[in-house]
């Protein structure tokens, strides 16, 4: 495996304060898809503008393909392509227009350009939008010419920031079919961010997971289920007693987290544990208000490496109402 | 580098003439200028104190000239403030390309933009003096290819030295709010204290040592004197060229040095 970003320790701080990333360390390797997985205000936005020569980082050292991003910028620029979470489209071109001027700024020549731009347009299925204003396109096509943008260049390593972000679900599952292709058909490495899980778990081959700005675990989608050891079974009990010791008492249970009147139980084998525990917690006098049997998605990783669900972080999260107001404006 | 300021360029200037409104707004503002304030305001004043003009309408045709440069080089900046909101300055500074094509096509552009409106303006008052009951402009000096030429320098000139102004102003500006407020403290002092619009010897002697210094005034002084017979300008033609150049130098090397700080990765 050869690495093509490094990041080693990597801070970066905002105004003096805002510890936006925290001290985060990883490798991607080549032809990899890798997605950062975090919720809002998490610092996946910041980690990319530093990789991508937009942002000077605070500490510590990031490569990609092999040059220091701060040291040479430019050489970095050049092997890479930034799809950025904001539509930056230009509304007053054409579709093709915005494309033959990318391949102007990253100094694709015109004839090769020609072709490329048809190609990419086919595969973004805006053949026949292409020379349409932008302004009349919706959501999803921007998002796409966005992403055939970013490819022009045959970029080494392609930086996806929230490739779906305010994406109806249909339109989300055309991005990700595009996405895959990419994938199959090339050995371009993808770096992307989401706060989707199903997206992380479908489309990366490795998943960082990010929380306010520090790496809380990194592997395959697989490996981090089977690190939560099996399946989880959710409890309600009504009324104040803690009931957590007798449920460890159970056999084939390995863990228990508490939080309010709910419980967590882990156990090796969901079918199997069931009967026994719930029997257990009667025989204790306890009345189970809900029950429920879960085989380990991410949320479930998300929530056992955060100590929090995505849905919860995001709510506490900083919303990022700029970003927000912007989708509204182009999707409108 | 030449390839991709050409093509910045060459956007900016696909939206300005795509928006029709704005081009339609730029010609009302002077047409109603010459139109109504003409009749308005009827200054009887003797030629000499209107640098040889023919009649205070001519005399303030060539002001709105210079003026029309200044506004459109100001709208420059609007757009150049649209592009950081919308990402699209990121997206520029992502790609590998010399950071200083960004300031240069932008001037280059609002310079274009700039000669052109000015010139319709002209244009404009040059078909109003034959519209009768209309006032315009009365060309009185054996104006040739020559005097065109010098024309079209003058205002060149002039638009290059606001565009870099106004390109540094709002890529060092990051919301529209503060670009409005500046704008607006620089463009009426900018205006009034110039002979582009009343002569400046009625003028209190500070104000009058301001705006012989305001290249808004070499411009019309320059071009007045190509344009009427027997013009006895603030300065000489060529002082005001060259006073106009070195300004224009000046201001384009500060606005590229201000822009590429205000692009530098932080
Ligand atoms: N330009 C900035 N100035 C100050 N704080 C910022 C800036 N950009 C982002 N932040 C803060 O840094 C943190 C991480 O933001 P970001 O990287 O955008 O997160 P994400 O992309 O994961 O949503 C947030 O708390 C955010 O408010
Ligand atoms: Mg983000």
């Amino acid at each position: 495996m050869t690495a093509i970003i490094e990041v080693k320790d990597l801070v970066k701080v905002y105004n003096g304060s805002i510890r936006a990333v925290d001290g985060i360390t990883f490798d991607v390797a080549e032809g990899e898809v890798f997605g950062f997985l975090g919720p809002n205000g998490a610092g996946k936005t910041t980690t990319i503008a530093v990789l991508t020569t937009l942002l000077q980082k605070t500490s510590g050292e990031c490569k990609v393909c092999d040059i220091d991003v701060s040291k040479h910028p430019t050489e970095v620029r050049r092997s890479i392509g930034l799809v950025p979470q904001e539509m930056t489209v230009d509304d007053d071109l054409t579709g093709r227009e915005n494309m033959i001027l990318q391949a102007t700024l990253y100094g694709v020549d015109m004839k090769v350009a020609k072709e490329r731009i048809t190609e990419l347009l086919a595969l973004v299925k805006l053949e026949e939008a292409a020379d349409r204003m932008v302004k009349t396109y919706s959501g999803g096509m921007r998002k796409r010419l966005e992403l055939s943008e970013g490819l022009i260049h045959r970029p080494r390593v392609l930086f996806l920031d929230e490739p779906t972000l305010g994406l109806d679900i249909q339109t989300r599952t055309t991005m990700w079919d595009h996405i895959r292709d990419l994938r199959k058909n090339s050995n371009m490495t993808v770096f992307m961010t989401t706060h989707y899980l199903e997206e992380a778990d479908s489309l990366c081959d490795r998943i960082g997971i990010i929380d306010k700005g520090k790496i809380m675990a990194l592997d395959t989608p697989i490996k981090l289920k089977e690190s939560l050891g099996g399946d989880v079974i959710s409890l309600k009990i009504s009324g104040e007693m803690d009931f957590t010791e007798p449920i460890k008492s159970v056999e084939g249970v390995l863990s228990v987290k508490k939080e309010d009147g709910s419980y967590r139980v882990k156990v090796f084998n969901g079918e199997t544990v069931t009967a026994p525990l719930l029997q257990e917690i009667s025989k204790r006098g306890g009345s189970v208000t809900y029950v429920s049997l879960e085989r380990p998605n991410m949320d479930q990783v998300f929530l056992e490496y955060t100590g929090r669900s995505l849905r919860d972080a995001e709510q506490s999260g900083s919303f990022d109402r700029m970003a927000a107001a912007r989708q509204m404006r182009r999707s409108s | 580098m030449i390839r991709e300021t050409t093509a910045l360029m060459v956007r900016e200037l696909k939206h300005w003439y795509r928006a029709k409104v704005q081009i339609f707004m730029l010609l009302i503002q002077p047409i109603v200028w010459l139109g109504l304030f003409g009749q308005a305001l009827p200054l009887k004043l003797p030629p000499a104190m209107l640098n040889g003009a023919p009649d205070y309408m001519s005399y303030m045709s060539v002001g709105m000239l210079a003026v029309t440069a200044l506004f459109t080089c100001m709208f420059a900046g609007m757009s150049v403030v649209w592009d950081r909101r919308f990402g699209f300055l990121n997206k520029l500074r992502a790609a590998p390309i010399p950071r200083g094509s960004i300031p240069v096509s932008r001037i280059l552009a609002a310079m274009i933009r700039a000669v052109i409106s000015a010139l319709m303006v002209l244009l404009i008052a040059l078909i109003f003096t034959h519209i009768p009951g209309l006032a315009g402009l009365t060309v009185t000096s054996n104006f040739d290819i020559l005097s065109g030429l010098g024309m079209i320098l003058i205002l060149v000139l002039l638009a290059t030295a606001f565009a870099a102004i106004f390109v540094a102003i709002a890529l060092t500006i990051k919301t529209q709010e503060t670009l409005f407020a500046v704008i607006n403290l620089l463009n009426l002092p900018l205006m009034f204290a110039s002979a582009a619009l009343f002569p400046i010897n009625s003028m209190p002697d500070w104000l009058q040592a301001v705006a012989k210094v305001n290249p808004l005034t070499l411009a019309v002084d320059g071009m007045r004197q190509l344009l009427f017979a027997g013009s006895i300008g603030i300065y000489p033609l060529w002082v005001d060229i060259l006073g106009l150049l070195t300004f224009s130098v000046v201001l384009v090397i500060i606005g590229i040095v201000v822009a590429m700080r205000a692009l530098k990765e932080k």
